[in-house]
Formats: structure tokens, C-alpha cells, sequence
């Protein structure tokens, strides 16, 4: 439980002090952090049931995508101000390193398991996203012919 | 073409090429762009071409004068701010509750808007590092020697980008920086200190995010040129980290033969 609350407070932070750096306006600080931070936590809980990184990834980053347009659509702004800051704790920058660490020692066999993982992340990540564009275009009306 | 239409021309380009610098996904900026131009109903057409440097844009009166112009993009960077007040701005003239002089001016006065302090965004970089070591299993002795790396990360990033360096080779720099203290600390003890947490936390401030996330927005958007450079430009960031972080580490391995 501890575990889970780090992770929660800190990707708050993290993903709030992150949108400082991509200078997103002041008013939207505070709900970027909570996006990344109910991201991280889906990935944290999913971890913690030891669900496959990659299927966890997927759950976060739909979640992400998904209160992101809502934000987006709530306040009248891009949806990149939210999507991008929600995203950032869920790129693989991890399993980046381990594939470089592993062929650092020339353990191809390592490098080549957390290299394909992370390109899974990434492409699991891409496809939430996708779906997530794609539902409310599946719901919204037929266009009328004038 | 008279002068007027010119003049909508230009407005209109220099909006998209402002939104583009301050990377909008390219999808959003010829929307944005089509129907700035379309919205003057002298235009029979208007068409514009964007990719993630350039933007072209040309107009058709009724007399089939063609007018076009095109913008190369140099200095890209990410100021979500911007493209929000722009997108603001474009619906506002579409609505027509401002009128086009105000437009123009408005557009000038959003390009200006400062962004966030140096200092805020030092230390923005330097807690978000800490942070994210923490949430890759890092005790408080990684929080503060991320805290310190994201200090200088952020200072050489902006030393950099002050002279116009281009961005990826910025982030290599960056990264060797990383790479290299890492090495250092993994040299006077390779237990005490956590490193994985360490790296993976400063490299998270320096992941290609945007241009992942513009690159499938882009591709959604049916932008397929663009969506293929952003997700080579993504590629290449993290090849030009994972390398940064590597050099100094097997320098390390082959002075001091760490092993972990």
C-alpha cells in the first residue's frame, strides 16, 4: 500500500513539474499531474497483480488517452496539452536503458527481450491512443446533407 | 491578387508557422490554416502543405490569381502555451468576434508570450528527474543525486539552446553528462548507490514524448509524411540517449571494470 502511495504522490509531482517544461499554462498544471498520475497508478496496480508490462502500459495509457479528451473537450484546449504530460511516465525510458545496459556487456540475448518490450510499450501506447481518438467518432451522429 | 488577399495569406501562414515552431502536430496547423483561408469566401481555393519544417500555403480568387507563400521552420520547440492561445485566437476569428486587424496583432503578442523563468524551469527539471526516480524504485539518496544531475541537465540544455544547437544534439550532450556521473558514482561504490533508478529518472526529462505523441496524432490525422518524420525524429532521440548514457558507462566498464 505504501508502495502504491509513493508511486502515486510522485508521479503527480513528476508529471506536474514535466508540464512545466513543455511551458503548459498555469491553469492546467495541477490536471496534468492528476492525468499522469491516475496513468502511473493504473501501471503501479497493474504491476502489483503482475499483469505483463506491456498489458498494463495499454490499460494506463487508454485511461490517459481517454480522460484527455474529455479534459481537452471540458476546458476548450488542445488535446496535446494533457495526452502529451499523461504519456510521459509511460514511455519506455526504462526498458530504453536496460537494452543499452544489456549490450553494454554484450548480453544480446537480454537486449533483445527489453528492447522488443519496450517497442511493445510504445506501440501499445500508440494503439490506446488510436482507440481512444477513434471511440467518440464511432458515437457521434451521421453527418446531415444540407 | 490585390493586396488584402496577400495580407490574409500572411496572417494566415505566420499563425501556422507559430503554432508549428511551437509543436502543434501538423494536422492541427493546416486545419487551422485551410480554414483561416477558407473563412474569406473571395479564396475559390486554398490549400496548404505542411510537414514538421515547412508550411506552404496557396489561395485562388475568383480571376484564378494565385498567390502563395511558404515558411521553413528552424528552432522548434515545445510551448504548449502557445499553440493553446492560438487555437483560441483561430476559433475566435472564425466566429468573427475580432476583427482581422486584431488578429494579426494578437498573433504577434502570443509569439512574444515569455515562457516559464529559467529558474522555474531549472527546477522543474531538476524535481521532475527526482520524481521520476522515485517511481523506478529510488531510495531518497537517488531522489537528491537526481535532484543535482537535473540541475546541470537543465542548465546545459539551455546553455545549448541558447546558441542554436540543434535539439539532438543537445539531449546527446545531455545525456553524456548523465552517462557520465552515473559511470563516476558506480566507480566509488557500485552497491550504495541505486544507478538504475538514477539514469531512468534523468532520462525520463529528456524522452521524446512530443514527438511520439505528434508523431501517431499525426498519423491518426491521416498526415503520413509527417507521422513518418516524427516517429524517425522519436527514433533517433532515443538513440541519441541510450547512446549518450552508453559511452560514458563502457569508458567506466573498461577503466575501473565496474560490476553489477
Amino acid at each position: 500500500m505504501m508502495y502504491l502511495l509513493i508511486n502515486m504522490v510522485s508521479s503527480f509531482f513528476a508529471t506536474l513539474c514535466f508540464s512545466i517544461i513543455f511551458n503548459v499554462k498555469q491553469k492546467h498544471l495541477l490536471l496534468c499531474g492528476i492525468v499522469g498520475s491516475l496513468g502511473w497508478t493504473i501501471y503501479t496496480i497493474g504491476e502489483m497483480q503482475a499483469a505483463s508490462p506491456v498489458l498494463s502500459t495499454f490499460l494506463a495509457s487508454f485511461a490517459v488517452a481517454e480522460l484527455s479528451y474529455f479534459l481537452a473537450k471540458a476546458h476548450r484546449a488542445p488535446v496535446t496539452v494533457f495526452l502529451i504530460s499523461g504519456i510521459i511516465p509511460l514511455v519506455p525510458g526504462i526498458g530504453i536503458y536496460r537494452t543499452m545496459y544489456a549490450l553494454l556487456f554484450s548480453q544480446y540475448a537480454e537486449a533483445q527481450e527489453s528492447g522488443l518490450i519496450a517497442f511493445q510499450m510504445s506501440a501499445v501506447i500508440a494503439g490506446a491512443i488510436i482507440l481512444a481518438a477513434l471511440l467518440p467518432l464511432l458515437f457521434r451522429k451521421r453527418r446531415q446533407k444540407i | 491578387m490585390n493586396e488584402k488577399n496577400e495580407s490574409i495569406l500572411f496572417f494566415a501562414v505566420r499563425l501556422g508557422e507559430v503554432m508549428l515552431r511551437s509543436g502543434a502536430e501538423t494536422y492541427r496547423v493546416e486545419d487551422t490554416v485551410v480554414r483561416i483561408l477558407s473563412h474569406h469566401h473571395q479564396f475559390i481555393h486554398a490549400d496548404t502543405f505542411v510537414t514538421p519544417t515547412v508550411i506552404m500555403a496557396t489561395v485562388t480568387d475568383e480571376l484564378n490569381h494565385a498567390s502563395s507563400t511558404l515558411r521553413r521552420i528552424k528552432n522548434r520547440s515545445t510551448r504548449l502555451d502557445k499553440i493553446e492561445s492560438l487555437n483560441q485566437l483561430s476559433r475566435d476569428y472564425i466566429a468573427d468576434a475580432i476583427t482581422f486587424e486584431e488578429a494579426r496583432d494578437r498573433v504577434e503578442s502570443i509569439d512574444a508570450t515569455p515562457a516559464y523563468s529559467k529558474r522555474k524551469l531549472v527546477l522543474a527539471t531538476a524535481f521532475s528527474s527526482g520524481f521520476f526516480s522515485l517511481m523506478f524504485q529510488g531510495d531518497m539518496l537517488a531522489f537528491i543525486i537526481s535532484f543535482i544531475i537535473g540541475v546541470v541537465v537543465a542548465h546545459i540544455q539551455s546553455w545549448l539552446r541558447a546558441r542554436e544547437i540543434v535539439n539532438l544534439f543537445a539531449l546527446f550532450v545531455a545525456s553524456l553528462f548523465i552517462g557520465s556521473s552515473v559511470a563516476i558514482l558506480l566507480l566509488i561504490d557500485p552497491i550504495l548507490f541505486n544507478t538504475d533508478a538514477i539514469v531512468v529518472g534523468c532520462i525520463m526529462t529528456l524522452v521524446p514524448g512530443v514527438a511520439f505523441t505528434n508523431a501517431i496524432r499525426d498519423t491518426i490525422g491521416d498526415e503520413l509524411l509527417s507521422g513518418i518524420s516524427r516517429g524517425v525524429e522519436a527514433l533517433f532521440i532515443a538513440l541519441a540517449i541510450a547512446s549518450g548514457v552508453g559511452i560514458p558507462m563502457a569508458a567506466g566498464i573498461y577503466l575501473g571494470g565496474f560490476i553489477k
